[in-house]
């Protein structure tokens, strides 16, 4: 049979954001793929170098808005460094609370994105509405649904009053009972088995040979988060499992997924009954010397490295980030082999890409 | 919700979205107001497409990326007339933190013309629906061939109603202003630019440039900024640059030689010394020179 | 040898070198390497070796300092993960004619990375395999960054200077206190 070629947009993808891929197909089976990328390149890396270093404190939260906070989190820890600066402990409990308020957020639309896809409309609207808890929460507590504003040099510049405190409590005990449905539904319910098992199959050593990260490589059996290997800031203090999974299909990568959505709501549990008192931002115009650093985290799809070099100015010398999508792309290829073309935005969704993220 | 009343008897106007290389931010948002019941679409008579020529409305969200500059505009060319353009963010409107580089090409009015702006980044799901409705009240003037309707003198129904801290627009005090321009320094967006002019020194601070990230207030050091709940914020097209907050700190004579200068702002000398004595009521008229002068001849050890 | 400093030394060593690695370890006691090879090619037999200790690759970052840039060169820093650690390995290239070798043979994820090398700077990376634009349209010139930088001479504020003499005009005068 002589393979042809389709291109397929964001309309066929059920994507957001504009992202092609050129399919080489046999029949209905997809035996080929090329990433298109750099529709919304709008050159980030050379506008930090622009930017001081305050104002990429700002910037950087608008690389993506599904994992927002992870970049200003991240960029700032790579400054402190450089700097000296310790971030007081309480700093560091709220850092860690608006990562995984937003990890929860990030999450949830995925999976509502896969019931769209998968034509759960009913299921679709459900997660939806669960993840406007989050939405709501996000507004109430830092007053915007996607780009908290979070984060400074030496810390963090909102804080949780007594009172948002025990909001923030409710929310999170709000969350439960429809986190422990979702997971039910999303592993169990037949009509999503049979679309999801066995499908998009990445096994454990491509996992590998490809370097995936976040809940891909860990839907493929590698037990890798970042807020384990490398902690930073309060994860040293805190306990949770690393959700893995060993079929490396949709629905591993869903199930990952959901389970650390309910890891989240325990470590934001955890942060409200542990942090202490005090300031949450240390000193706020420090000198930033000359230096080099490198700062990691785990965002929502997985290990975020920041590399930044500086001379003394509050310019960069060189600010350069990688991000979790970046490292999944190329395993479609793996995913994508061998299955049917309409099975293709399925298995796109699975890897949760990011594409304002990869085009930076 | 704000302006349109549902007439039932009018069919569904049908929206479009365009991606102009977002953040997807805009685009999430818009993704909850066809899903979540209390931002649905379909309770302002609109509701969803995806196909361009059954369009009525656009909604354009990103900065215009050079990469997708082409298939945006093939894709608006799709639209039949009338057909309205809402701007959804600030990226669109302006550019935001994305103007200047090298890989985008917006605003997109440079290309397109746009009739409503929605300010916000991303704007709240209330905010664009406010501004979807301004588009439909637009679409059905240009479809019967009449003047729109007059702004609505209350342009900000909700304002107060919200009790959240939602982050909005930002304020400005002249009063407690030094004329540091740290804010202009640390704005992202660029929305911020600080003009000497004959009687004093002018702040504008633009909205529709402005990300609402309230780190110009974070390290204000006298609290001149501050961040309201003022959010809804869409505005008809010819308002664009009129979406403004300004003050001018004026210029007073050094009490030495006369030359003008930036008095120092009450709030500064409380932020510095805690309160104010008659030395520092004598020294904070003079300029640099007259105030080296007489506190070097007055000093005492 | 189960330390992973004296294993990355023992590793870089197989290139021929001793390379200086230096250590640091932040106040949660996560472990970073840094280190320069003497040669840029040298590159290749270190990753070879890294790739020994299950080390991936993380990034590649290429930049062009002002400082660097007085001393005739430019400088790519390749950061390997090994289980938590960050290794970084500098090498340096002359600023005209710069070339290095893909890694792609060893660690297939260079293969984006080793694309944007060529396309944001003036760096030939030999041996890849795929060799085309990945972010820029085709409209924007080669090299992107290496025209736009050094900043202090570049100064393309044009859009946001146009936006704001609107602004000024149309609402400047019109509100004076």
């Amino acid at each position: 049979m002589t393979p042809s070629i389709i291109t397929l947009g964001p309309h066929q993808l059920a994507l957001e954001e504009p992202m092609y891929f050129k399919v080489e197909l046999e029949g209905d089976t997809v035996v080929g793929l090329d990433v298109m990328a750099g529709h919304v390149h709008r050159g980030m890396e050379h506008l930090v170098m622009k930017r001081n270093l305050y104002q990429n404190i700002t910037l950087l939260e608008r690389l993506c808005s599904l994992c927002s906070n992870s970049h200003p989190s991240t960029f700032c820890t790579a400054v402190e460094d450089i700097a000296g600066i310790v971030v007081p402990e309480r700093a560091e409990y709220l850092r860690a609370i608006a990562d995984e308020i937003k990890r929860i957020s990030s999450h949830l639309f995925n999976c509502a994105i896969m019931a769209h896809i998968i034509g759960q409309g009913a299921l679709f609207k459900n997660v939806m509405q669960i993840r406007e808890i989050m939405q709501e929460t996000k507004e109430a507590i830092y007053g915007n649904r996607m780009d908290l504003a979070a984060n400074c040099i030496g810390g963090v510049r909102y804080e949780l009053t007594p009172e948002l405190s025990m909001y923030l409590g409710q929310r999170m005990e709000l969350m439960k009972a429809p986190l422990d449905e979702l997971y039910r539904i999303y592993t169990t319910d037949p009509a999503i088995r049979v679309r999801t098992e066995g499908l998009g199959v990445l096994p454990r050593q491509e996992a590998k040979d490809y370097a995936v990260v976040g809940p891909v490589a860990r839907g493929s059996g590698i037990a890798y988060d970042v807020r384990k290997k490398s902690p930073y800031g309060a994860y040293d203090r805190l306990n949770f499992l690393v959700a893995t999974e060993t079929s490396g299909d949709v629905r591993a990568r869903a199930s990952v997924r959901l389970r650390e959505a309910q890891e989240s709501v325990s470590l934001i549990e955890q942060c409200l009954t542990r942090m202490p008192d005090g300031k949450s931002c240390a000193d706020i115009l420090p000198e930033i010397p000359a230096g080099e650093t490198i700062a990691k985290s785990e965002a929502p799809r997985g290990e975020l490295i920041y590399y930044l070099s500086t001379d003394g100015s509050d310019m960069p010398a060189r600010l350069k980030w990688r991000v979790p999508s970046y490292m999944n792309w190329d395993a479609l290829k793996v995913m994508l082999k061998g299955e049917r073309v309409t099975d293709i935005p399925l298995i796109v969704n699975s890897i949760d890409p990011c594409i304002s993220c990869t085009d930076r | 919700m704000a302006t349109a009343p549902k007439n039932l008897s009018e069919p569904l106007l049908q929206l479009y979205r365009i991606n102009a290389g977002s953040c997807n931010g805009c685009d999430v948002e818009l993704a909850t107001t066809a899903t979540v019941a209390s931002f649905d679409v379909e309770r302002i008579g609109c509701s969803y497409t995806e196909s361009p020529a059954e369009a009525d409305i656009v909604l354009v969200t990103g900065p215009l990326t050079v990469r997708v500059r082409e298939k945006v505009l093939r894709a608006y060319g799709e639209v039949p007339e009338p057909k309205i353009t809402v701007a959804v963010g600030v990226c669109p409107i302006s550019g935001g933190v994305f103007r200047d580089s090298y890989a985008v090409d917006g605003p997109v009015d440079r290309y397109l013309p746009v009739d409503v702006n929605v300010p916000g980044c991303p704007p709240r799901p209330q905010a664009i629906l406010a501004g979807i409705e301004e588009a439909v009240l637009l679409w059905r003037a240009r479809r019967d061939g009449v003047l729109p309707p007059p702004v609505a003198s209350q342009p900000h129904p909700e304002k107060g109603a919200v009790s959240t801290g939602v982050r909005g627009k930002m304020d400005f005090n002249p009063a407690a202003c030094v004329g540091c321009r740290m804010c202009e320094h640390v704005c992202a967006g660029g929305a911020i630019r600080f003009n000497e002019e004959f009687t004093g020194l002018r702040f504008t601070l633009w909205h529709n440039s402005c990300v609402f990230c309230g780190l110009c207030r974070h390290y204000c050091p006298t609290g001149a900024l501050t961040v309201t709940d003022e959010w809804q914020l869409a505005h008809r097209q010819d308002q664009k640059y009129h979406l403004t907050t300004q003050g001018i700190m004026p210029y007073a004579p050094c009490s030495g030689c006369g030359e003008l200068l930036l008095p120092v702002a009450p709030e500064l000398l409380r932020v510095a010394f805690r309160g104010t004595g008659r030395e520092i009521d004598r020294l904070k008229s003079l300029c640099t020179e007259c105030r080296q002068k007489q506190s070097i001849g007055g000093r005492r050890r | 040898m189960n330390d992973v400093k004296d294993r990355v030394q023992a590793a870089l060593s197989q290139t021929g070198e001793e390379p200086l690695i230096e250590w640091r370890s932040d106040r949660k006691g996560v472990l970073t390497g840094w280190c320069r090879l003497g040669e840029a090619a040298l590159i290749l037999p270190a990753a070879e070796a890294l790739v020994g200790l299950e080390g991936r690759l993380s990034t590649i970052t290429a930049y062009l300092t002002d400082s660097a840039r007085q001393r005739g060169v430019r400088e790519i820093a390749y950061h390997f993960d090994l289980d938590g650690t960050t290794l970084t390995v500098t090498i340096e290239l002359p600023l005209e004619d710069a070339r290095v070798p893909s890694l792609t043979m060893i660690f297939r994820n260079a293969d984006w990375n080793e694309r944007e090398l060529m396309e944001l700077y003036d760096i030939q990376v030999t041996g890849h395999p795929d060799p085309r634009r990945l972010f820029l349209d085709k409209s924007i010139e080669p090299a992107a960054f290496e025209r736009l930088i050094p900043f202090s001479t570049f100064t393309n504020g044009a859009a946001s200077k146009a936006l704001w003499n609107k602004v000024m005009t149309m609402s400047g005068t019109e509100k004076a206190a």
